[in-house]
Order: C-alpha cells, then sequence, then structure tokens
C-alpha cells in the first residue's frame, strides 16, 4: 500500500484547492491486484463510483471484432444478486444515474450517487465484476441494439465515419486499432454465447481493474467497505498483451470515403502519431491549439475569416495507449476543391515546420490549457475517469496534476521539431471524405 | 463561502449504519440522509432594468457570465435567419477593437467568448475576468456590422443550410416543429435558403436596435469572484445601456390534429425512421399538476427505466433508445416521444410506442414506477447542488416564470406528495394518443407498406419543408428495353457467361446452418432439365427429403411421405434445372424495388418474386409465398457471398427468414457436373 497523499489535507472543505490547482488523490492495491484511487471533495453530497477495465476494441482479435463494446452493453443485464432489468431501476430508485463507455483501450463503467448510497455503489460494481449475468437472452437483445446504435451514430450521422474513427482502417495496416470501434455487425453476429464468455474471463478480473470513488466520503469507513466488496473476489492469470508495431509510412496515401448523409465535402489529413503518455504526444495537442482553436488560430483565421475557403475547420489528436491518431480537415466552403484546401493546410503545416511560433503564441496556448485543465475538473465524476485514464492509460495517476507542467515547458523548438517528424507529407492518408453521390 | 444559506433541505431516505459483514444477496441500505445547502445569488437591479444575479463559489479559480435577454418569442417570417446572422455578427469585433485584434485578445487569456442575438456568455480563469467581461460588454455594447463579414456569414449559413439537405435528424427535427406548432410560429418556422437571402445587413442592424435590449435581461455570474467588485465593474460597463421600446408579437393559436395522425416524411437515404408522436400541451412551471406531469413522463419514457426504453430498447431491441418529454415553456410546449429505429420496424415501433402512451393514460402505474420516478428527480435535485450554476438557474428561473419565492424549497416536498391519480390525470390531460401527430421521418420504399397495413391512422405527406405532397413512388421506373429476359440474361452473364451455364449439366450444394446450437446440413442436388434433391439432416440423420425425378416427386419427414400432386407438381414440373433462373425468362419484370440499399428488378415468376441486383446483374433475393399454418406467408431467401466454382459463381451464403427463425447457410462444398446421379432422385 502505498503512503498516503491525502492526511489532514482530507479534512479540508475543498479538495481541490484553488491556488495549486492540484487534485489531491489516494491510491492503493488491493491483496487481489485490484488497484484503488480515492479523491476527496466533501463540498457537496455527491459521490462516484467508477470502475475502468484494461480492455478495448484493440484486444479483441480479427473474426471476432466489437466484443468490448458489446460487453458495455452486457454487464447492464444483471448479475447473481440484481434481477434482470434491474439493474437501471435500482440506480435510479436511490437517485443515482450512471452509465458506461467504450474506447479503442478501455471500458468504464460508473454510477454518481448522492453520497449516502456510496456502499449501493460498491455492491454494484463488486457485483457487476464478480458474477454478471451472461446468457443468451441478453446477448440477442443487445445485438439488435448495438446494431441501431452503429446505424443512428454512424450510418445516418453525416460525417459519422469521421467522428467515430471508422477510417482508421486506412491508417492502420497492422495494429487493432484499425477496426472499428463498434465492431463489424457480422463478426457480432456469428459470436456464440461461449465466445462472449471467454472474453469476460480473458479480461475481465480485478487485476486487470481500477476502482476509483470521487466526492463526498468518509476514508475509514470506505476503505473498509472497499475491501469488503472487491478483495474477496478472485484475482486470475491476465493475459499477455501483444503489442502490434505499426510500421512507419514511407508515402502518402490517398484514399476515399462516401457518406450519404452529407452534401458537403471534408477534407481530411490523418497521421499515426505517438502514444498518448509520449511527451510528444503533448506536444501535438499543442499544435492542435495553434492551428485550429479559437478565432485567431492559424487555420481558422486564414481559411474560414480571411480567405473564407472552408466553412469548418478542425485539427485534433486522438489519444491513445499504443499510438494516437491527428487529424488536421476541412468542410469547403462555396465552390472551393479539395485540392485547393490541401495546399492551404499544407502552407500552415510548413510554417510550423519551418518557424519558430512566437512568445505570444506560446503564451496563448499556456492560457488556453489552464483555464481547460481548470474547466475539466469541475466536478467529481469528470474526476473520477481523469484519474482512473491516467492510472490506466498512462501509467501514472499524478499525471492529472502534471499536464499543465508539461504544457509549460515545451519550448517553440519542441513543437517546430514535432511538427517536422510528424506531419510530414509522406506519413500521411488524405482522406476525400465525399457525398454518396460523387460515388462511380 | 460567502453564499447564504436559503434552506436546509433533507431528504426523506431510511437511515441504516453500515455492518461489519457484508451480505452479497442484499441490496445495501442508503446511510443518513445527506444535507443540502441551496444557496441563493445576491441580487441587484441597475437602473436600466438589467437584473445582476452573483453566486460567489470559489472551489476554483474560473468565472462564468452569462447574459440574457428574455424577450417574448418573435417570429421572423420571410426573413427568418435575421436572428442568426446577428447572434454571428455579434463578437466580430467592436468599434473599439477590429476583428482580429478581438479574436486575438480572446484566445490570448484563454478564455471563450460567444454572443447570440439575446445574449452573450464568457467563462474564464478569474485572474482574467475582468478584462474578458470588458471585451464581452464592449462588444455586445458597441457592434460593428461589417458588410464584408455579413456576406461571408451569409455565404456559410447558405452552405450549412445546403451542408444539411439529406440530413435525416435535421429534417426532422424542422417538419415535426413546423407541423406541431405551425410554421408562422416563432417555435414552428425555419430558416430556408429562401428567406435567408431576403436578409439584408440593414435588417440585421435593425433587429439588433430593437431587441438587445436591457429591458428583459439578466446578468448572471458565477464563480471565483468577489461580489462587491464585481458590483462596480458591472455598474460602470452594464449601466449606460440604454432602454428600449418593445412591441410583444401576438403568438398563433397551436393546435392538436382532431383525431391521432400520421404524417410522413420521405427520405430515401434514411437508414433508420426518426418516429416521434408529438402533441402540443399547456403546461407551466407554477400548474399545479405540473409535477405530476413530471413524474408521468418519467414513468412512460424517462431515461433507462421508462417503460418506453424497457420495452422498444431492452426488449424488442427496435432502437439504440426510446424517450419522451415534456416541456413547461411559458409560451407554448409540447409532450413528444421519440426513437430512432431501423427501416424495417418503423410500424412495430409506432405500435408499441402508442400503446405504451395510451397504457398509462387507461391504466393506473404501479407505486414501484412512481417511486422510481420520485427518486430519480430527488437525485438529480441533489446531484445537480455541485455545480454552482444549479443556484443561479433555480434563481433566474423564479424571477422568469413569476414563480413563488421558495418554489425550490418546496419542490422536493411537492414531488413527494404525487399520487398514482395525479399521475394518470397527468397522462390524460397532457399524452394526448388520441390528439397526435405521429410523425415519421425515413424512407418511404421501405417503411410505408408495413405503416399502412398497420396503422388504423390517416398517413398525410409531407416534404422536407414541411410542406403537404403526395406519397412517394414505391417503386423505380423501369428502363425501355429491359424485360424478364434481358435480366436474367445478364445475370447469366454476371455468374460467368451463357456458354459456361449451358454446359452445366448438374449441380451439388452442401452447406451448414446453425439451428439453436444444433448442426445442419443442407444437400441440394439439381440436374437438368428439371430434377432436383433436397436432403436437410442434423448429425448425419435425415430430418427432411424433396425429391422430383421430372414427372413426379415426394415429400418425407419423419417417416412420413408424402407424394406431390395438383398445383404442386405443376410448379415442380415449370423448375428448370440446374439453373432454375432459365425458367424465369418467362416471369413478369414487376418494378425495381430497393433492398438493403441496392437496387434490385423484381421478376415475378409462379409463386416467387426474383430479386436481381442492378448494378452486378446477381440474384440477390428470392421470396416464395407458400402455405404456413396460419395462412400464406412469405419466406424470404437471401444469396450473398458469391464465389468461382468451375468458372462459374455460385453464392457462398444463403439465408432464409421463416417466420421468428433466421437460418443462415454457408456452402462448404460445390461439385459441378459430378456427384450427381439418376439414382439421387429416385
Amino acid at each position: 500500500m502505498k503512503k498516503s497523499v491525502l492526511s489532514l489535507a482530507s479534512a479540508m472543505l475543498f479538495a481541490f484547492s484553488a491556488n495549486a490547482q492540484k487534485v489531491e488523490f489516494e491510491e492503493y492495491d488491493l491483496s487481489n491486484g485490484m488497484h484503488v484511487i480515492l479523491h476527496q471533495d466533501n463540498s457537496a453530497p455527491v459521490v462516484t463510483v467508477g470502475v475502468m477495465y484494461h480492455v478495448g476494441s484493440k484486444d479483441e482479435v480479427e473474426g471476432k471484432t466489437g466484443m468490448a463494446h458489446f460487453y458495455e452493453h452486457l454487464l447492464f443485464t444483471g448479475t447473481k444478486n440484481i434481477g434482470r432489468g434491474e439493474w437501471s431501476k435500482i440506480v435510479a430508485a436511490n437517485g443515482g444515474a450512471g452509465n458506461a463507455n467504450t474506447t479503442w483501450d478501455r471500458t468504464y463503467y460508473y454510477e454518481t450517487f448522492p453520497s449516502n448510497n456510496l456502499e449501493l455503489g460498491l455492491w454494484m460494481e463488486s457485483e457487476r465484476l464478480l458474477h454478471p449475468t451472461i446468457d443468451q437472452k441478453a446477448v440477442d437483445t443487445q445485438n439488435e441494439v448495438v446494431k441501431e446504435e452503429k446505424r443512428q451514430r454512424m450510418d445516418n450521422a453525416p460525417y459519422g465515419k469521421i467522428i467515430y474513427g471508422d477510417v482508421y482502417r486506412h491508417i492502420f495496416d497492422k495494429h487493432n486499432y484499425k477496426n472499428s470501434l463498434i465492431g463489424s455487425m457480422k463478426d457480432l453476429d456469428g459470436a456464440t454465447l461461449e465466445e462472449f464468455k471467454a472474453f469476460y474471463d480473458k479480461w475481465y478480473m480485478p487485476n486487470n481493474a481500477v476502482l476509483v470513488i470521487a466526492g463526498d466520503f468518509e476514508t475509514k469507513n470506505t476503505k473498509k467497505l472497499i475491501k469488503n466488496y472487491f478483495e474477496s473476489i478472485p484475482a486470475r492469470t491476465l493475459p499477455k498483451r501483444e503489442t502490434t508495431v505499426e510500421p512507419e509510412r514511407t508515402k502518402e496515401k490517398r484514399v476515399k470515403e462516401y457518406d450519404s448523409n452529407i452534401q458537403l465535402p471534408a477534407i481530411l489529413l490523418a497521421h499515426k502519431t505517438p502514444a498518448m503518455k509520449e511527451r510528444d504526444a503533448k506536444v501535438l495537442d499543442v499544435i492542435s491549439t495553434i492551428l485550429s482553436n479559437g478565432k485567431s488560430s492559424r487555420l481558422y483565421k486564414k481559411l474560414v475569416d480571411d480567405k473564407k475557403k472552408a466553412l469548418q475547420v478542425f485539427s485534433f489528436a486522438r489519444n491513445l495507449e499504443d499510438y494516437s491518431v491527428y487529424n488536421i480537415g476541412a468542410i469547403p466552403l462555396g465552390k472551393t476543391s479539395l485540392e485547393d484546401l490541401i495546399k492551404e493546410m499544407d502552407e500552415e503545416i510548413l510554417k510550423l515546420q519551418t518557424e519558430l511560433i512566437s512568445d505570444k503564441d506560446l503564451q496563448k496556448v499556456r492560457n488556453k490549457f489552464e483555464n481547460n485543465f481548470v474547466a475539466s475538473n469541475s466536478n467529481v465524476q469528470g474526476i473520477a475517469n481523469s484519474l482512473a485514464r491516467n492510472y490506466m492509460l498512462i501509467g501514472n495517476t499524478n499525471n492529472i496534476n502534471k499536464e499543465l507542467e508539461i504544457v509549460n515547458s515545451i519550448t517553440k523548438e519542441e513543437i517546430r521539431a514535432v511538427a517536422k517528424k510528424y506531419l510530414a507529407k509522406d506519413r500521411r492518408i488524405v482522406i476525400e471524405y465525399l457525398p454518396e453521390s460523387k460515388k462511380k | 463561502m460567502k453564499t447564504k444559506i436559503l434552506s436546509i433541505v433533507t431528504i426523506l431516505f431510511l437511515s441504516f449504519t453500515v455492518s461489519a459483514q457484508i451480505d452479497r444477496t442484499k441490496q445495501p441500505k442508503p446511510g443518513p440522509a445527506p444535507k443540502i445547502n441551496l444557496g441563493t445569488p445576491e441580487k441587484f437591479t441597475l437602473k436600466n432594468g438589467l437584473q445582476v444575479l452573483v453566486v460567489e463559489n470559489h472551489k476554483l479559480p474560473r468565472v462564468t457570465a452569462t447574459l440574457s435577454i428574455d424577450n417574448p418569442p418573435m417570429s421572423f417570417g420571410n426573413k427568418k435567419g435575421v436572428e442568426n446572422l446577428l447572434s454571428g455578427m455579434l463578437g466580430t469585433g467592436s468599434k473599439n477593437t477590429p476583428k482580429a485584434k478581438f479574436d486575438q485578445e480572446v484566445d490570448f487569456l484563454g478564455a471563450n467568448i460567444s454572443f447570440w442575438n439575446e445574449g452573450a456568455r464568457t467563462s474564464s480563469l478569474s485572474k482574467y475576468f475582468p478584462k474578458v467581461l470588458g471585451l464581452m460588454a464592449d462588444a455586445a455594447f458597441n457592434p460593428v456590422f461589417e458588410q464584408g463579414e455579413f456576406d461571408k456569414q451569409m455565404k456559410q449559413s447558405l452552405d450549412g443550410i445546403k451542408s444539411n439537405a439529406k440530413n435525416v435528424k435535421a429534417i426532422a427535427r424542422r417538419v415535426e416543429n413546423a407541423l406541431t406548432y405551425g410554421k408562422n410560429h416563432p417555435y414552428g418556422e425555419f430558416t430556408s435558403e429562401e428567406t435567408l437571402k431576403n436578409v439584408t445587413l440593414q435588417d440585421v442592424k435593425d433587429l439588433y436596435n430593437k431587441t438587445y435590449k436591457p429591458n428583459n435581461a439578466y446578468l448572471v455570474i458565477i464563480g471565483d469572484v468577489n461580489f462587491k467588485e464585481v458590483k462596480t465593474q458591472v455598474e460602470s460597463l452594464f449601466g449606460n445601456w440604454a432602454k428600449g421600446n418593445l412591441v410583444t408579437q401576438t403568438l398563433p393559436k397551436v393546435e392538436n390534429p382532431t383525431t391521432t395522425e400520421i404524417d410522413f416524411i420521405n427520405m430515401p437515404n434514411a437508414v433508420q425512421s426518426e418516429l416521434a408522436i408529438i402533441n402540443a400541451v399547456d403546461l407551466k412551471m407554477g400548474d399545479k399538476d405540473y409535477y405530476a406531469a413530471l413524474l408521468a413522463n418519467q414513468i412512460l419514457g424517462g431515461g433507462g427505466t421508462g417503460r418506453l426504453y424497457k420495452n422498444l430498447r431492452e426488449d424488442k431491441g427496435y432502437t439504440y433508445g426510446a424517450y419522451s418529454g415534456i416541456g413547461a415553456d411559458r409560451y407554448a410546449s409540447r409532450f413528444k416521444t421519440s426513437a430512432s429505429v431501423r427501416n424495417m420496424v418503423t410500424d412495430s415501433a409506432m405500435v408499441e410506442a402508442m400503446k405504451e402512451i395510451n397504457k398509462l393514460r387507461y391504466k393506473k402505474a404501479t407505486q414501484e414506477e412512481l417511486d422510481v420516478a420520485k427518486a430519480k428527480y430527488i437525485g438529480s435535485f441533489v446531484r445537480n447542488v455541485e455545480k454552482p450554476r444549479t443556484v443561479a438557474n433555480y434563481a433566474l428561473n423564479i424571477l422568469t416564470n413569476k414563480l413563488s419565492k421558495d418554489y425550490y424549497k418546496n419542490y422536493l416536498k411537492n414531488i413527494n406528495a404525487v399520487t398514482l391519480e395525479d399521475v394518470q390525470n397527468a397522462a390524460l390531460k397532457y399524452f394526448r394518443g388520441d390528439k397526435s401527430r405521429i410523425i415519421i421521418t425515413g424512407k418511404g420504399i421501405d417503411v410505408l407498406k408495413n405503416l399502412e397495413k398497420t396503422a388504423d391512422y390517416k398517413i398525410n405527406y409531407f416534404d422536407a419543408n414541411g410542406n403537404p405532397t403526395t406519397k412517394p413512388e414505391m417503386s423505380l421506373p423501369i428502363p425501355d428495353g429491359t424485360t424478364a429476359s434481358t435480366v436474367v440474361d445478364s445475370y447469366f452473364k454476371a455468374i460467368g457467361g451463357k456458354d459456361k451455364v449451358t454446359a452445366v449439366k448438374s449441380v451439388m450444394i452442401s452447406s451448414d446452418a446453425k439451428v439453436q446450437g444444433m448442426q445442419l446440413n443442407l444437400v441440394q442436388k439439381n440436374a437438368a432439365p428439371n430434377k432436383s434433391l433436397v436432403l436437410v439432416s442434423m448429425a448425419g440423420n435425415v430430418m427432411q427429403k424433396m425429391v422430383f425425378d421430372g414427372t413426379k416427386g415426394y415429400q418425407e419427414a419423419r417417416g412420413q411421405k408424402k407424394e406431390v400432386t395438383g398445383k404442386e407438381l405443376e410448379e415442380a414440373k415449370k423448375q428448370a434445372a440446374p439453373f432454375t433462373d432459365l425458367a424465369y425468362k418467362e416471369g413478369k419484370l414487376e418494378r425495381i424495388e430497393p433492398v438493403d440499399g441496392k437496387n434490385a428488378y423484381v421478376i415475378k415468376h409462379g409463386k416467387s418474386e426474383i430479386f436481381y441486383d442492378l448494378t452486378s446483374g446477381l440474384k440477390i433475393k428470392e421470396v416464395k409465398t407458400v402455405k404456413g399454418p396460419q395462412g400464406e406467408m412469405k419466406v424470404p431467401t437471401l444469396y450473398s457471398d458469391y464465389k468461382e466454382v468451375n468458372g462459374i459463381k455460385f453464392p457462398h451464403k444463403m439465408s432464409q427468414k421463416m417466420g421468428p427463425m433466421n437460418l443462415e447457410f454457408i456452402v462448404k462444398e460445390i461439385k459441378v457436373n459430378e456427384g450427381v446421379s439418376d439414382a439421387d432422385f429416385q
């Protein structure tokens, strides 16, 4: 057990102190390998209980895609002690609200309750881990629901394939990030109950999970409850994670994607970039801010305001555990061609690669990150998720308090070097995202 | 914390102590109810009428300020869109600061400032707040309305409208509003290319001068500020904002149909239908039955515990989510049930949703449901206390809705007082299953046939602009010169060419399927001119056999043998082998119809309809009408995964739907001109 970071300070009304801007927390392991993170904030009678499992779509095997996300649905069915369909009712009847979400790297389940229901939250999450109901009936219903989710989010939504990363198959040839997060419907249709159960047995275990509690609670008693509910859940052998090395691209690739829900095309420059824990990933976040965050950002000002060539510009990183994906893109205004937009974007990228940004721009970036950081820690539910993510995917919970420090230490030279290294033309995929009617 | 404590609300939960030993089989009981400190903002009013609310909260070093001008709703008629252009033009610099510099300053402070036709909002770190509030006031009260900027935004707005032309959800929402409130009502009108083009820069200026006034305005400041300091600053920044003279428009009356109807909007690219069941309601936050209406709605369609979600998603798998909502706006509101459902179950989803609405109207909910619904409101009330803006929202609601001062103090008490009878009365009054518009935005060709069959309601058709129109074409025109014969010819060409096809004298196909976990094997043998054998076996045992030797045949199942006679015999003789399609040349090319997003030629032949893909030429589906125990039923077979065997393409996947059963055959072996002898057909 690690030494408690939180000592007398926990008695303070506000755990999040305005000056230090630090998220206080305490963390330790249970004997079965389950990691626990506690963040106390007694300013409002609210508590979040979350469990993050280190399994996402990248852990799926070929021909069996979609399992990770499917579990996010399945694990609301019930447990040995919670009847079918009772889960949501119990949460609601006790004033709580919860949900779950899946990414390429992890699956996260959480509930936020009035603080007198902390024990209920612990009971429910321990039930979910210990003995969930996984049967054919649940699989059959959720199979239809997941298909509807795909239709709603991707097939019936403008630019859905960009938003939900369905274009990553063009970026990754080997790494599982190439697979759709929601999976292939064919794979899900073909999956048997035994295969579903095997997936659970493989990944869902205390030693592959982090329990996070944030909000209004009393530490001593909470630790006792955690021990009671979770420590008896047996550890199992964690499968060895195979890290696939995605070869470096050496030549620009051009592809076309079609979407029946759009009228205006979009152009997307997609790059494979370093894992989220790498410093360079942060540098790329800084580059996004320079390029497209705010009306004075370079791409926005040039393409939307001055030259009036784009309806919208965007640049963002999807930061993932093994690699990240960095996108720069635009939707043309009027008759502007996609080629023209590429040319304009290339100019700005080249500028980043060859010139140093100004002191003022650097300070602007820092101010923006500081503002975002403060805003992102405005509720306990958000803090819980952030603590768990930092522990699980970055390997250091305290990274939550280091982010600003890192951003403030990034130099102009570093920005130039990273732009040069990762935004090189021959490393990228150019995706022309076109209306279905343009399909020949 | 400077916030005064208005009240301490205690929630009525049972309290139990935590035991040392846990019993997993029992759901833990809640601990003692937490106390909620509901603060109240400090208030002051400027001479020009602007009311200022300040919630001091020093937990985080940040501040938000929201200016909202609470004018009554206005309709803009043939210049609809002018208000959005005003929103866009505000904040494009000020008379004192050109746009580029203004943008630069805001970004440099890491702040966000946004403007709209009836307000403005900032969020920033507290250390920069005085500067940010100054920027906001400057841009709000000294706007520049420049022609160049106007032209740019006009172009963007026009493209924005264009970009949504195929957005099923966007079109659904706009037609739903137009139909519910009427196109002349501020809540029902929408911006089109036409109305937008009528707007000039002068219109934007006029609107600003007329409506951007402090008369009905509120400024809400929340966060890490000092009341005294912020008051001084607000007085100096907002004190000179001059009052205006506002004329309130009379709003058109909102009416429900006399009986429930379906309003259909055809969107050929839809893969899901947007299903909405809507009626207008007259409900205000201060109404006595407001709480009952909230709880009735919660029981019907509030999140994952609502009946709609449980039925349409968790039981039937029709949708990712089905919900309902009821508004209590001061001017006009509606009750709405909604779900995005896949095309093929649109009719069933509608029937189930209507059933749930009516069930709540005519049958009392259970005590458990009511308790859960109440707990949800109580829980969300408690959870919201965490947010400083809740305090401000509540105070603002009291002011704008003219509610009693202790409205929120009594809120939980009022929720808790609602009875099952109150819920039913509210459902009867506000959920008008009898006078609703069922608005469906979807792909007519996939949806309408079933909708007509299922529904007892009249179907009206509307275009994407909410104008009445006629029923969409249910099929596409057949091009000149295309006949059943040419379609079958191109099919033969697609699978390998007529020469190769005629050289085939016999075919053997063996495929597997899984039924309830059991392996099923299907062997089909066909030989020219019309001999056929179908063998179904499970674990090596023959379950079913159908044979035809060219003149006579029989069916055998579970030891029972039955000769093929009469009409069935005639049908069998008409079949061609090994490629049944040859006979379809004699059929009738009926129509072109989409199948799973692809267009297909449909040939009618005897009791079958055969579908050939328009582009690939391949056969994708066959629908046979057979006699079942409940009368005639249609059995569709889908063909896919075409692969070559001896130079001819055969489908390697065949799926058949019989009632609730879905059989999927995967081909494991195909033999051409071997493995078949006359003995097989005995």
